[in-house]
């Protein structure tokens, strides 16, 4: 069994400890610091929630995504065709992104995550793994005045993707995971995510994830089963049917476990984690479970993410201890 | 017959410099808490004269206490706190800005009255009626965490007798209206709506009084005409920020015959001043498919974002352009 996180990672973290990056990105609005600056209290914020990863136990890490404004905007500045729209609430969350919008043909002009890829992998002892929003998802998100026809521009963004994940992988990424949090929301548009998922990741040659979250896969698993990643992450909580999908059956990849709540401050046990991935064990072998939050962490204070990540880890060595 | 296009405001207006730094001080344990409330009169004095010297009709007493709609209830510092809340750690709600997202951490109960002493000193100072105001329990609960209870349907439950026990004091002091805004209500419409109805409803069964409810952005599309269902009076909405878009929903699908309707005609996100002859072409309009006497007019929104001379600008440029409209249409 791995554990590790299943996106975004808290920015700031609360008093006494400074809010680095909040104090960094208002003094750069007010034009008391450069942009270089900026990017290194970026880099500095970066290695510390890699080592409360790292201290948290994870097997592993991922850069939490410091740099990102939110999981879609990151994507659509590093990509030809975007302008940059007005705040929408991102799915039945109260946060908020300011919403892509597709105004010309989508492009690729050069790596745009790498440069952050090898910052992290260099300052954490254990691997990391690359993050991307999914072409589906990024479509599903943003509006779109140039193409008109929703499959042309899925299609479009996993090309652009796919240029961006080779050159991940010519870095030495040995994980890359998309994020399609939009397809169980649609779930019409599996045989879509397919074509595209097929287009990104084709020859790219490291281990794969596809997550989701906020709802559960229901009706949608032996169309996840097809799609060439190695790992599907599902989240458990928000998506409490994944249960019974999952005992349907069959499922036949990795399971990324979503299920610690990564939207509320309620502190699960270790002994109720550790519950819960005995239960799933008995549909997924433990060899083929990955153990994550429900979503990225940034919906909960820093010192509770950490904390939880903390009784996750903890709850993954009592279910294995139980079943040597 | 009930007037034609009755003019007012959604809740919260800028707090003045002096009293911004009492909050900060406050806050940090430098300044009496008899000292802040002093200024917080002062400032809300000064806003109720602002809106009778604009002369609108129904006043607000604009929210000075007050630093965020649910957090004022949960924690925070000069606030009045519900018994099973207090403040959590710092989220990110956008780009660079954070809160602290209030944590319903035990079972939720009414502490004793905590915003009648303000609503009386607000009312105190004018003639006009000045509105009751509180967070709904479904936005109450929605934008918090929730530690406690085992579904959102116990906790938006048991918000509900919180706020209700909270109207029948607002009522027993005098109030003649009471809004309680759900500006929440559509995060999981398909989900969720009836449960924010029946919330509703246990808040205001049977109270003697007039109920009004602020629905703000987000998809407004997605719960008309469901939200007609709310047991309130008066819905209001943001129509300026649309630029008067949610008119095509009521083209659709009426209001409901019941219900007044309340329009927001100046975008409460932009410091550009609206020209009063574009706010009178929306209340033109909106008064192409509702008779004036169920028109009520109003800001988007609440004006706390914007400076004190640009939230009086804006209720001006809405003074003005009502007062044409009434005149042109020979209304009262």
């Amino acid at each position: 069994m791995q554990t590790t996180v299943a996106g975004s990672y808290p920015k700031i973290p609360n008093r006494p400890r400074p809010a680095r990056l909040r104090q960094a990105i208002a003094r750069r609005d007010r034009g008391e610091i450069t942009p270089e600056e900026l990017a290194r209290a970026e880099d500095e914020v970066t290695i510390e929630v890699i080592q409360e990863q790292l201290e948290a136990g994870l097997d592993l890490i991922a850069d939490g995504q410091v740099r990102w404004d939110d999981d879609q905007t990151h994507i659509a500045r590093g990509l030809e065709g975007f302008e940059i729209g007005g705040l929408v609430r991102y799915f039945d969350t109260n946060t908020y992104y300011r919403q892509p919008a597709v105004s010309g043909p989508i492009g690729w002009p050069g790596p745009f995550l790498v440069r952050d890829y090898e910052f992290a992998a260099a300052h954490s002892a254990k691997p990391v793994k690359a993050m991307l929003t999914g072409p589906y998802t990024l479509a599903a998100l943003s509006t779109d005045s140039h193409y008109g026809d929703r499959r042309r521009l899925v299609l479009d963004l996993a090309q652009a993707l796919h240029q961006e994940a080779l050159a991940l992988a010519a870095a030495g990424a040995p994980f890359i995971q998309v994020n399609e949090p939009a397809i169980v929301h649609n779930k019409d548009d599996a045989p879509l995510l397919h074509e595209a998922i097929t287009r990104m990741l084709d020859g790219v040659g490291t281990r794969t994830a596809l997550h989701t979250w906020f709802a559960d896969a229901a009706g949608m698993l032996p169309l996840l089963n097809d799609l060439p990643v190695d790992v599907i992450g599902l989240d458990f909580v928000w998506g409490p049917a994944n249960w019974d999908a999952l005992k349907a059956g069959p499922f036949t990849k990795d399971l990324g476990f979503g299920i610690v709540d990564a939207r509320n401050t309620r502190m699960e046990t270790a002994d109720e984690i550790a519950a819960q991935i005995r239960r799933v064990a008995e549909l997924v072998p433990a060899e083929r479970l990955y153990v994550n939050p429900s979503c990225g962490l940034e919906y909960l204070p820093r010192e509770v993410a950490f904390e939880k990540l903390k009784r996750m880890v903890e709850g993954v060595r009592r279910a294995e201890a139980v079943a040597v | 017959m009930s007037a034609a296009l009755v003019t007012t405001a959604v809740g919260s207006y800028p707090k003045p410099d002096y009293l911004a730094r009492a909050r900060s001080q406050f806050s940090q344990g430098k300044l009496h808490r008899e000292e802040l409330e002093k200024l917080e009169r002062q400032a809300t004095e000064f806003w109720i004269r602002s809106q009778e010297r604009l002369g609108l009709d129904v006043l607000v007493h604009g929210e000075m206490e007050r630093g965020d709609m649910v957090a004022y209830f949960a924690g925070e510092p000069g606030g009045r706190t519900i018994e099973g809340m207090k403040l959590g750690g710092l989220v990110r709600s956008y780009g660079n800005r954070y809160y602290h997202k209030p944590v319903i951490f035990a079972k939720l109960g009414w502490p004793g009255p905590m915003t009648v002493e303000m609503w009386r000193y607000a009312q105190s100072l004018t003639d006009r009626p000045v509105k009751g105001m509180l967070t709904g329990p479904y936005t109450m609960v929605e934008w918090s965490f929730d530690e406690h209870y085992p579904s959102r349907r116990d906790a938006v439950l048991d918000m509900a007798k919180v706020i209700r026990r909270e109207v029948e004091e607002l009522v027993k002091a005098g109030a003649r209206y009471v809004q309680i805004d759900e500006p929440a209500i559509h995060t999981r419409p398909r989900q969720d709506f009836d449960l924010a109805i029946e919330a509703m409803e246990r808040v205001v069964e049977g109270i003697d009084c007039e109920f009004h409810t602020h629905i703000c952005y987000g998809e407004v599309e997605l719960i008309y005409p469901d939200m007609l269902r709310l047991p309130v009076k008066q819905i209001h909405l943001a129509f300026k920020n649309t630029n008067f878009e949610y008119l095509k929903l009521l083209e659709e699908h009426p209001f409901d015959s019941d219900k007044d309707l309340g329009v927001g005609v100046v975008d409460v996100h932009t410091h550009l001043m609206e020209p009063v002859a574009e706010v009178k072409d929306g209340i033109r309009r909106t008064l192409a498919l509702l008779p004036p006497e169920r028109v009520w007019i109003l800001p988007d929104c609440g004006l706390k974002t914007r400076t004190v001379e640009e939230a009086e600008g804006k209720l001006r440029v809405m003074m003005d352009a009502t007062r044409e409209i009434k005149r042109e249409l020979e209304l009262d």
